[in-house]
């Protein structure tokens, strides 16, 4: 596939909007995350490194995320910070993918920052991202603290397999390029591998930036331990087989099928159900022919592991 | 042995004077009442976050780590300790940048000359809140950090508060876009035990300095303070003797990352290995010159360790005998036996399993 040659080679400053898409979220947590967003942008904007900057929320939940006084307020912080806040209720759940694509369709902005709204970005993480986000860069994601990533990144080019949705930055003839987020397969988890390794099936380089600081507030039990949540195991566990399907790796969803066959814990059931009822109905995703070795299947992750 | 008599004499000359026991604990709870005593305004933690400027991403990942705690009952003072004329105004620059987002403006003080522990002596006299902990420049706090003390500072108020801290490995590397960067090598591993062990405690130290918070009116009230002829282990310092004098809360969460550096230095490598135990002989001297109460459940421990030295006094006795040596042929050949016996099970087991 030929690389879709957008660049900012131009002399004009790219314009940027930050998305988040909420779904039951604390308010407190949210307007805490709209102020760093806010910060953040307002330091590119002062860096020279964009024109102009919004804020986008999309809200998944029935309820909405904020009362009017305290929506007015974060309005006027954001405006006074020099940018937009932009606040949709989407009205139903569209997932993470779903509600970004959403959100995606309303802007017309070059670059597109995709934020987990619980998460915290640094001062410097907008002009972080940018900075990397050279020509050839098809997207750019941020160091996750206090649990750092351990996907293998390139210690001189930054160069990785995949990058993560919690926090990265894109341009959005790219993200459409290539058709946006595949909502129709998934829900939650693995959108942004399918994502990342379309974008370098378009011919773009992906690139961690590891001075794009996130803080995504992810905890670890007394043993030190990470204990997924039930939504986090069902839909990894789904994403799992859908994304090998997707990527013709059949030995990859008869490997995990056979792991999975004895296992009678709910989202292993649940998760094995719904492939198959996809598959009955013929509702699987088209299979992504010659993806080579960008989609990577690697003992369950997808991508070289440090540890 | 001490005769009779001796034992007699030793025995009245440390013999407390009639009513110093009740007049201690008299003292302890006015210290306790004192300790608990709240000003209206005061927030609940003061965090001291001690830098040489010499780590400035990490420093950079620790403020934001600070801006993204859960509970904002918090203030914040950046103690930079002999910088560099260069990196002062970096380090300011940096804290500056966090200011809009932390709960109140972080102070920001510079400290010239001492050891480590001149630096926390001036953090404790600055100190506001109803406790003071101490972050240095190059670990991690999660969110829940200042939440889980204030949790169970509420229900032991006076008391240390001591959450369970991970370490992981970390090494310094350029980052792709030029910074003095790091790179993580490891999960974080939970090496410490969960809760605090005070006899254990006595061998080394076993929590990390962000893990354990102090009541604040301790330093300024009472006069404790960091031993500034401590070149290191003024961490442990503080903590063995805080703990002797107001046991230790234990906060049932792991709050905390502490990063043990693979290359780059550190204290580890900033000072001689004589250094480390002079340090350490000199807490552990000045522990074994004063009079020390234990934690509760203390004394079962001690139980426990002096029966464990039973044990192994009689097995050392025991192999150093002449019928053991004589009698290690038989124990050699059972070893033989149970060895071919076990790799006979695997192979059976190899060739039943299936494919």
């Amino acid at each position: 596939m030929n690389r879709v040659n957008i660049g900012l080679g131009g002399t004009a400053l790219p314009a940027l909007a930050l998305q988040s898409v909420i779904y039951k979220n604390e308010p407190d947590a949210v307007i805490r995350s709209v102020v760093a967003l806010s910060l953040s942008a307002a330091n590119a904007v002062a860096a020279g490194k964009i024109s102009t900057w919004m804020i986008s929320l999309g809200n998944s939940s029935s309820d909405p995320v904020f009362s009017d006084e305290q929506r007015e307020a974060l309005a006027r912080s954001v405006q006074s910070a020099g940018g937009t806040l932009h606040v949709t209720d989407f009205a139903e759940n569209l997932g993470h993918g779903g509600g970004h694509n959403r959100l995606a369709q309303t802007g017309d902005s070059d670059l597109i920052a995709f934020v987990n709204p619980d998460g915290l970005v640094d001062p410097g993480t907008v002009v972080a991202l940018v900075n990397a986000l050279g020509a050839d860069v098809g997207i750019v994601d941020a160091r996750q603290i206090p649990l750092e990533h351990p996907k293998e990144y390139d210690r001189l080019t930054g160069e990785t397999a995949w990058v993560s949705g919690a926090l990265c930055l894109i341009r959005r003839s790219v993200f459409l390029g290539v058709g946006g987020f595949d909502s129709d397969t998934f829900f939650l988890y693995c959108d942004d591998v399918d994502l990342s390794w379309r974008v370098r099936l378009a011919g773009y380089r992906l690139v961690h930036a590891p001075a794009a600081r996130l803080f995504h507030d992810k905890r670890l039990t007394v043993t030190a331990d990470y204990e997924p949540s039930p939504v986090e195991l069902y839909y990894s566990a789904e994403a799992t087989l859908l994304l090998a399907h997707k990527y013709g790796r059949t030995d990859v969803v008869d490997s995990v099928m056979e792991l999975y066959r004895d296992d009678r814990r709910d989202h292993i059931v649940r998760a094995v159900a719904e492939y198959r009822k996809r598959e009955a109905a013929g509702t699987l995703p088209t299979v992504i022919a010659h993806a080579g070795t960008v989609a990577v299947f690697n003992s369950g992750f997808y991508a070289e592991h440090r540890y | 042995m001490i005769q009779a008599s001796s034992f007699a004499k030793l025995l009245a000359e440390h013999q407390p004077p009639a009513g110093a026991a009740s007049e201690l604990a008299t003292q302890l709870e006015a210290m306790n009442r004192t300790l608990q005593t709240v000003e209206p305004a005061a927030p609940f933690l003061t965090v001291l976050l001690r830098t040489q400027g010499q780590r400035l991403e990490p420093l950079r990942d620790a403020m934001l780590s600070l801006a993204a705690q859960t509970d904002r009952d918090f203030n914040v003072v950046v103690i930079g300790h002999d910088l560099e004329p260069d990196a002062v105004g970096v380090v300011r620059s940096i804290v500056d940048g966090y200011q809009a987002l932390l709960p109140s403006p972080a102070e920001f003080v510079l400290v010239e000359g001492g050891t480590r522990s001149r630096p926390l002596n001036a953090g404790f006299a600055r100190s506001t809140g109803e406790y003071v902990c101490v972050f240095d420049d190059d670990d991690l706090v999660f969110a829940n950090w200042v939440e889980e003390f204030h949790a169970i500072a509420r229900t032991h108020p006076g008391q240390l508060l001591r959450a369970q801290t991970a370490t992981q490995q970390i090494t310094a590397e350029t980052w792709p876009s030029g910074e003095d960067g790091f790179r993580t090598l490891s999960w974080p591993l939970a090496e410490y035990a969960p809760y605090f062990d005070q006899l254990d405690h006595l061998s080394a130290n076993r929590s990390p300095f962000m893990s354990v918070a102090f009541p604040r009116k301790l330093f300024t009230d009472f006069a404790f303070q960091a031993d500034e002829l401590l070149d290191v282990c003024e961490d442990w310092d503080l903590i063995l003797r805080g703990s002797f004098l107001l046991g230790v809360a234990d906060v049932p969460a792991l709050t905390a990352i502490y990063h043990r550096w693979q290359a780059g230095a550190s204290s580890y490598t900033r000072h001689s290995e004589a250094t480390w135990r002079e340090s350490e002989r000199r807490v552990l001297a000045k522990l074994d010159s004063a009079a020390l109460i234990l934690a509760p459940g203390q004394i079962g421990r001690i139980r426990s360790l002096l029966a464990d030295q039973g044990y192994r006094a009689e097995f050392e006795r025991m192999t150093a005998s002449k019928s053991w040596k004589a009698t290690a042929y038989l124990r050699a050949a059972r070893q033989r036996i149970a060895h071919i016996a076990a790799v006979g099970r695997s192979r059976v087991s190899r060739l039943t399993r299936g494919r």
